[in-house]
């Protein structure tokens, strides 16, 4: 090999280093798609709890003679395990995916055959492992799974936050401390050994019917973590219950947001000259919102709030990051929730069930909305997967990814 | 090209790469400008044990065996790569070059530190081609080897280390682009990716790990 030759090489690397990364809010250590997405994945509840839980594989490919429909269903052999959210593993050729209500957690394997996707491990009491309940957010590191948990064994504070290799060998637990021990989000901002969590509400709360929830037994706080050294250096105090973490997609920008659920609000945080980080109320989303969801633009330019109590989709400019102005509403159907934008910002999926125990819609469904140039939503009026209508009755769908 | 300039160039190339991001997004954020700047890296990482290396005993460009085992009591930075390779592995191979001269100045590199870097393309990846490599990036055989073997020879130990492999269109190949930090008894202590890997923070990585935290 030449000096010319390197060079050359180390020049194509520098010029395409800044597009390495997946679609936006998973994790930046996640390999992204080579091309636009063939598969939806949905993670399913089945809504009376009476059949078993599954994972739906939804056709997402335009050249498919079955787009938009659901083409396989992998049976996770139980039921009435809440299933919730999951994650791709660095490579993404395992997908991570655990459950609220029962103590299981799958690992799929979605390489081999991404229409069908296979179960090649399950943990069957991830308590017992752990001394962790309800696992939450699925953030990959190299070679590793980091997991946040929303209770302790006993369904009780504090939650915490567990590593697992990508095989599934628990690696180390920490728990949340006692000043601050409800858990919920994890994101990790690497090039500032910064990683921030945020906090809902424990077993013992959110297995109850929501009429029934304290509503005082939840969170106010976000933790700023020493990455590198998994140690809480910092906690920042919000509106009750702050949820999703999303640092800025720009490299160095040493900030980002959350939604208050119960602050129907957006939280701005940041870090200071001196090294430390505030965080401020920067929006207000309207009473009775419940800011269920919460995504960015890959260009970093519209937050994206999913108004799971009011049925809408808020679109708020973030050109000037903590001053967000209502950009654009939409109405997807009734209690959108959680939202997957492409990488290439110009698709977001949608689904429209929360737990269990929230939702007051039995019409479930996974939709899709185009995302203009101009940043403003449109629903697609063709694409509409009922999942009402399984063998089993009705499924809520909730998490999604794609492949 | 004489070793110090090629380095030279080499280290201008990687400050490039580790200061533009950065500089692109400051001047998009005037109102945050004053957080914008990387904290320095930590020198008391939490690295946990994350299980054990697996063993493996392949060659380098000589034709000498060389095995895992034979770096006991040794940090090493293990990483998987191949030659032709158009996306991360010629930067993550020059942060490592980077990496050994700072490791050098301290006097660890080679004693108490070594760096082996495995081809993942054994097809292509012939031992002059993996030799003229590691010359082009200034790797010292004296701490730095590249291990290569028959593709049937190799497999195992890139199963063992979860190093899949999938050709892609052009002549690229897909695959984990991970490296590992081994402790001096043969456990995985920390994983990078090669696309956010820094020298500065793996260097305070490597001197934690032998009881010389860094600055």
């Amino acid at each position: 090999m030449t000096r010319r030759t390197l060079l050359l090489a180390l020049l194509a690397v520098i010029a395409t280093a800044g597009a390495a990364v997946a679609e936006v809010c998973l994790s930046p250590w996640v390999k992204r798609l080579a091309g636009p997405e063939k598969y939806l994945y949905v993670y399913a509840v089945d809504a009376d709890a009476k059949d078993n839980d599954f994972l739906a594989v939804v056709d997402v490919n335009l050249a498919s003679p079955t787009y938009g429909r659901v083409v396989n269903t992998v049976d996770l052999g139980s039921a009435g395990n809440e299933p919730h959210h999951m994650g791709f593993t660095d490579d993404r050729t395992k997908i991570w995916a655990g459950t609220l209500l029962s103590k299981r957690l799958f690992i799929l394997d979605t390489a081999t055959d991404p229409a069908k996707p296979r179960i090649v491990k399950t943990i069957e009491d991830i308590g017992a492992q752990t001394g962790l309940h309800g696992p939450h957010t699925y953030y990959a590191l190299p070679g590793r799974m980091l997991i946040t948990f929303l209770s302790s064994a006993d369904g009780n504070p504090p939650g915490g936050l567990a590593e697992f290799t990508n095989d599934g060998q628990l690696i180390r637990v920490f728990k949340n401390p006692a000043n601050a021990p409800y858990a919920y989000d994890v994101a990790v901002k690497p090039e500032l050994n910064r990683m921030i969590t945020s906090s809902f509400t424990p077993l013992r709360n959110y297995m109850k019917p929501l009429a029934q929830w304290d509503m005082k037994d939840g969170g106010n706080t976000m933790l700023v973590w020493d990455f590198k050294e998994r140690k809480v250096v910092q906690t920042l105090v919000t509106d009750p219950v702050p949820l999703e973490v999303r640092w800025s997609l720009k490299p160095g920008a040493a900030y980002g947001w959350t939604n208050s659920a119960l602050g129907d609000s957006i939280w701005f945080f940041a870090r200071t000259p001196a090294g430390s980080f505030t965080a401020k109320k920067a929006a207000d989303l309207g009473k009775g919102c419940l800011p269920a969801d919460l995504r960015q633009s890959p260009d970093d330019r519209y937050l994206y709030v999913s108004c799971f109590m009011r049925s809408e989709i808020q679109a708020w400019d973030v050109s000037r990051p903590d001053r967000p102005r209502l950009h654009d509403t939409l109405v997807p159907g009734v209690s959108p929730n959680m939202m997957h934008v492409t990488m290439d910002g110009k698709r977001m999926y949608i689904t429209n069930s929360l737990l269990s125990t929230m939702d007051y819609s039995g019409n479930f469904w996974v939709r899709l909305a185009h995302i203009g140039p101009d940043g403003r939503l449109k629903m697609d009026p063709f694409f509409d997967v009922d999942f009402t209508k399984f063998p089993t009755g009705p499924a809520r769908a909730h998490d999604m990814l794609l492949n | 090209m004489r070793g110090g300039r090629r380095l030279a160039i080499l280290t201008l190339v990687g400050a490039v790469v580790l200061t533009a991001a950065p500089r692109a997004a400051r001047a998009h954020d005037a109102p945050e400008r004053a957080g914008a700047a990387a904290l320095p890296g930590s020198p008391s990482p939490s690295l946990a044990v994350i299980g054990p290396a697996p063993p493996f005993t392949l060659v380098d460009p000589t034709g000498r065996s060389v095995s895992l085992a034979d770096y006991a009591g040794r940090v090493v930075l293990l990483s998987f790569v191949y030659t032709t390779c158009r996306s991360a592995c010629p930067l993550v191979t020059q942060r490592m070059a980077v990496l050994q001269r700072r490791l050098r100045e301290a006097g660890l590199f080679g004693s108490r530190v070594g760096f082996v870097s495995i081809t993942v393309d054994p097809d292509r990846d012939g031992a002059a081609t993996l030799a003229r490599y590691a010359k082009a990036f200034g790797a010292d055989p004296r701490g730095w080897t590249f291990l290569r073997d028959r593709p049937d020879a190799l497999r195992p130990v890139l199963a063992a280390w979860d190093e899949w492999t999938r050709p892609l269109p052009g002549g690229e190949i897909d695959h984990p682009a991970r490296l590992y930090l081994i402790d001096g008894a043969g456990r995985i202590r920390e994983i990078y990716s090669l696309a956010l890997f820094d020298e500065r923070q793996a260097l305070l990585d490597i001197r934690a790990l032998l009881g010389r935290p860094g600055p």
